[in-house]
């Protein structure tokens, strides 16, 4: 973490912290206090909702991975996600496999379908590698759909909740501390991940590819680590989406959802942990801020029947000012509004604008 | 026979769709994946232009016709110009913003249920017949000779008039083409205006056929594949790949299974990016690593 | 001597990129009409950086001019758009001979903004005019500029800049990557244009001892700075031209660039 006024080490110990000053080690401690203190005063619709950015997260993190870090633009998020929740879906039904059976096998899955996500960015990139993925999503979406007919679950598989011994997970607190264990560890493995080789690698490979090829970095291999790590973590997600919502149907996973998760990426910041966070704040969020928004704003009834519409209409115009005027993301937003308390009096941004 | 002649209608559809992807790209090297919200725009303000000139269907068509130039004109002033200079996969993600930003607005201002508007110009439809038992309707005939005419058009435009070269010059090297004092705005701006000219045409004239609903983005999703197969910078390629894809649908629906319709374009996509990602005609950019 | 108005004539410019860094400082110059005016230095001595702030093409870089101003026949030009500045009759010859490779030789000719100081009718009159001055273009007119060798995409390249008849034309580095004959040829119609057409050029080159061969006037740059002009027999007969830039080695034998380049910086203009 580079703090603008200069940050110094005196230990290799001390380099590899995560929490350097005691500023943040406070702020990481009262975060937390509010974290565990959330389910005591929050209603069954804001439990839900925190769940539901807990679920975001790992999608979203995942997602980052692949696009923050590693520079491959991938459209086909939905089709991972959706996956992993048939695997689960069809194992739960077909095998009657527990929970840990599934979760490992929709990541199985999920990192077979990254490879062949992933095959071709390594012929391709950018416009043509995004493209690829989309039609990959395509065909997921295909075969999933083919499946869910043919084997009589058109209307959707539905799954009864995971459960260790007695303890099943079936209420929203329950969810709100097993999500919230397994994004700290999924948060810890990313941003672990970024600060070793691998993730250095990515980096390189994502800023310039052909002096990161010259610097020695095998292209391929990275690049398809990537993909796989990521859509492994997909699969993941996508079956504990399964198993949060007890329903597994292809109709849930559309193009949209993937737009979803890549404005989370965008909206948060590409290329940071923190941005992961935020944009899955931020989109989860926002179609209830819309709704609340309408009932404060007064609007004509037939378009208040159309929520949908509205809160298209809206993401799309929420997105477009965010890659036209702060592509930086809200990460961007956040560093620069920290700069200005950190630099005071100085003015000085660096060259480039940097955060 | 039958079968021939769908196969051509599908061709003239995804070919006079396809040309918008394939200006707007050669131009400037972006994608614009809002082009079928925009073609469905075009359809609708057909709709709200027929009820506002009642008595004179024609007028509301030229109408639609001239506001989706007007479309595409002020969609690159106001938005688009501001991407230029930017990576292109944000530019991109512009027109992805785009498309569901309008997707919205049309929902909300004309709700999701299906429309005719031929009945609301007044018109009719009836097939023509083509021999050997095949008929087509009387818009589908329009369709082709429209592909047709763009096509045309298109071609003289950009191999004999000054703007056409200056456009290909734009395409090939913007820096240079700044340097030789080609403004470079007017000629986005003017490819943006001619993709939305084509595609709202695509658009108005699949709404005639075969009715208007939120689901004709769709179809220019399917088109987006003819249009990468024949090279995402050729109107060349974009007839052919035409024809590719829309082969392999019709007879994919007549011989195989109706549901695999919808993701064939898409196979076909992935093979070519595996084979030959530039397309058949595309020229040979920066897309593989080396 | 500018007993003449200078057509072009920049005054203290600085050039910053990216905010930070300077890459020109306190360059002042001026090109007087019909006269071909040289700008000379080694490499990243910021001649580029200034026909680029002459032509309005610093914005793709983060660059902009910060200091000083540039005026074109009175006018003031300095971080204005590219278009408008050719409009007002300024051709940019970009270095590295670039051509639309894609277009034929009479499309590139075509390829140019549409401001005109000479109008439609006498486009094309230019046109034809560039094939007189570049005979060996005319049989190519059709063929495709990628398959032109390098001396003739320098042709193409100097025809497609004079067809908006330009009263300034601004030549980067015409010498790179051509055989020294070709160079020679090219130097010469540069000259025979200046007689024909009362075009005036603003001349940067490595070359200096092509450029002062057919220049008016010539300016020096190091480091981002003028260090020093004069007419070219004054520069010819300059110690440090001569060794530094003429390869001319003197009687005690080479001595250090680096040794001398302070002590000579406080020259300034020759009168």
């Amino acid at each position: 973490m580079a703090y603008a006024s200069g940050y110094f080490k005196t230990s290799y110990g001390g380099d590899l912290v995560l929490l350097e000053t005691r500023l943040q080690k406070a702020s990481l401690a009262a975060a937390f206090a509010i974290l565990l203190a959330y389910p005591l005063v929050a209603s069954p619709f804001f439990m839900g909702l925190a769940n539901q950015v807990f679920l975001a997260i790992i999608g979203a993190a995942a997602l980052m991975l692949l696009t923050g870090y590693a520079g491959q633009i991938s459209l086909g998020h939905a089709g991972l996600l959706a996956a992993g929740a048939l695997t689960t879906g069809i194992m739960f039904k077909e095998l009657g496999a527990p929970f840990w059976v599934t979760l490992p096998s929709s990541a199985i899955i999920g990192a077979v379908l990254g490879i062949i996500f992933g095959i071709p960015s390594l012929r391709l990139k950018g416009l043509y590698l995004a493209v690829s993925t989309l039609a990959l999503h395509f065909v997921v979406a295909f075969v999933g759909g083919e499946y869910e007919t043919r084997r009589g679950f058109s209307t959707g598989v539905v799954i009864s909740p995971p459960q260790i011994g007695e303890f099943q997970f079936n209420e929203g607190y329950k969810w709100y501390f097993a999500l919230l264990a397994i994004d700290i560890v999924v948060m810890l493995f990313c941003i672990n991940l970024v600060r070793s080789r691998t993730g250095r690698a990515w980096m390189a490979i994502r800023d310039r590819e052909i002096v990161a090829e010259a610097v020695g970095i095998p292209i391929r291999r990275y690049k398809l680590t990537a993909f796989v790590l990521s859509s492994a973590m997909t699969g993941v997600a996508g079956s504990l989406i399964a198993y949060y919502r007890g329903f597994v149907s292809m109709d849930a996973f559309t193009l949209n959802l993937t737009i979803e998760y890549v404005a989370m990426v965008i909206i948060g910041g590409l290329g940071s942990m923190l941005g992961v966070v935020l944009g899955a704040l931020f989109v989860v969020t926002f179609p209830y801020v819309i709704e609340g928004a309408l009932h404060i704003f007064p609007i004509p009834q037939s378009m208040a029947n159309e929520v949908f519409a509205i809160n298209f209409a809206a993401f799309g115009l929420i997105m477009i000012l965010f890659l036209v005027f702060e592509p930086l993301g809200l990460v961007g937003i956040w560093h620069r509004v920290r700069n200005y308390f950190l630099l005071w009096p100085f003015r000085q941004t660096g060259i480039g604008g940097g955060s | 026979m039958q079968i021939a002649a769908n196969i051509v209608v599908h061709v003239a559809m995804y070919a006079l769709i396809s040309c918008g992807y394939v200006l707007i790209y050669r131009v400037s090297r972006v994608l614009n994946l809002a082009h079928g919200e925009l073609m469905m725009l075009a359809a609708y303000l057909l709709l709200a232009l027929g009820t506002a000139f009642g008595g004179s269907p024609v007028a509301a068509l030229l109408g639609a016709v001239v506001l989706s130039l007007a479309v595409g004109l002020v969609l690159y002033v106001v938005l688009m110009r501001r991407m230029t200079g930017e990576l292109v996969i944000s530019a991109v993600l512009v027109t992805i913003a785009l498309g569901i930003f309008l997707r919205g607005v049309i929902v909300l201002i004309w709700t999701g249920r299906g429309y005719h508007p031929i009945d609301q110009l007044l018109w009719r439809n009836p097939p023509i017949a083509l021999g050997g038992g095949a008929a087509i309707s009387t818009v589908a005939m329009v369709m082709i000779v429209t592909a047709i005419a763009a096509y045309a058009a298109l071609f003289v435009f950009f191999q004999f008039t000054r703007w056409g070269v200056r456009m290909r010059a734009v395409g090939e090297n913007p820096l240079l083409a700044a340097q030789r004092g080609i403004k470079l705005h007017t000629t986005y701006a003017l490819a943006w205006a001619m993709a939305t000219l084509t595609g709202g045409s695509a658009g108005i004239l699949l709404a005639l056929d075969s009715g208007l609903d939120t689901s004709m983005a769709i179809i220019s999703l399917k088109a987006f594949p003819a249009a990468l197969v024949g090279g995402l910078d050729s109107l060349r390629g974009a007839i052919v790949g035409s024809v590719i894809v829309a082969t392999a649908e019709v007879l994919a629906i007549q011989y195989v299974d109706p549901l695999v319709s919808d993701v064939i374009p898409f196979l076909v996509l992935i093979v070519m990016l595996m084979v030959r990602p530039w397309g058949l005609f595309g020229t040979k950019e920066e897309i593989e690593r080396e | 001597m500018a007993a003449v108005n200078p057509l072009l004539r920049m005054e203290k410019v600085e050039v910053l990129y990216q905010k930070v860094i300077t890459a020109i400082h306190g360059v002042s110059l001026e090109v007087l009409p019909g006269q071909i005016t040289a700008l000379l230095g080694a490499n990243g001595a910021g001649k580029t950086t200034t026909l680029r702030a002459a032509s309005g093409f610093l914005g793709s870089d983060d660059a902009e001019v910060s200091e000083g101003k540039i005026w074109l026949d009175g006018e003031a030009i300095e971080n204005r758009q590219p278009h408008e500045i050719a409009a007002r009759g300024i051709a940019l010859v970009p270095e590295r001979n670039k051509v639309f490779e894609t277009l034929t030789v009479i499309e590139n000719l075509d390829a140019t903004g549409s401001g005109s100081v000479s109008g439609n009718a006498g486009r094309g009159q230019m046109i034809e005019r560039v094939f007189e001055y570049f005979p060996r273009l005319a049989p190519a007119r059709d063929r495709l500029a990628g398959y032109l060798s390098g001396g003739e995409r320098q042709m193409l390249a100097m025809g497609a800049a004079l067809v908006c008849s330009p009263r300034l034309l601004l030549v980067d580095e015409m010498s790179l990557g051509l055989a020294p004959r070709i160079v020679e040829d090219l130097m010469a119609q540069l000259v025979t244009l200046k007689k024909d057409l009362g075009l005036t050029v603003l001349l940067v080159e490595q070359s200096a001892h092509l450029a002062l061969e057919i220049a008016d006037y010539g300016y020096i740059m190091e480091n981002g700075r003028v260090v020093l002009d004069g007419t070219p027999e004054r520069l010819r007969q300059h110690k440090d031209v001569q060794e530094f830039y003429l390869g001319q080695v003197g009687g005690e034998g080479r001595r250090s660039y680096r040794d001398v380049k302070q002590y000579h910086r406080s020259r300034r203009w020759f009168g």
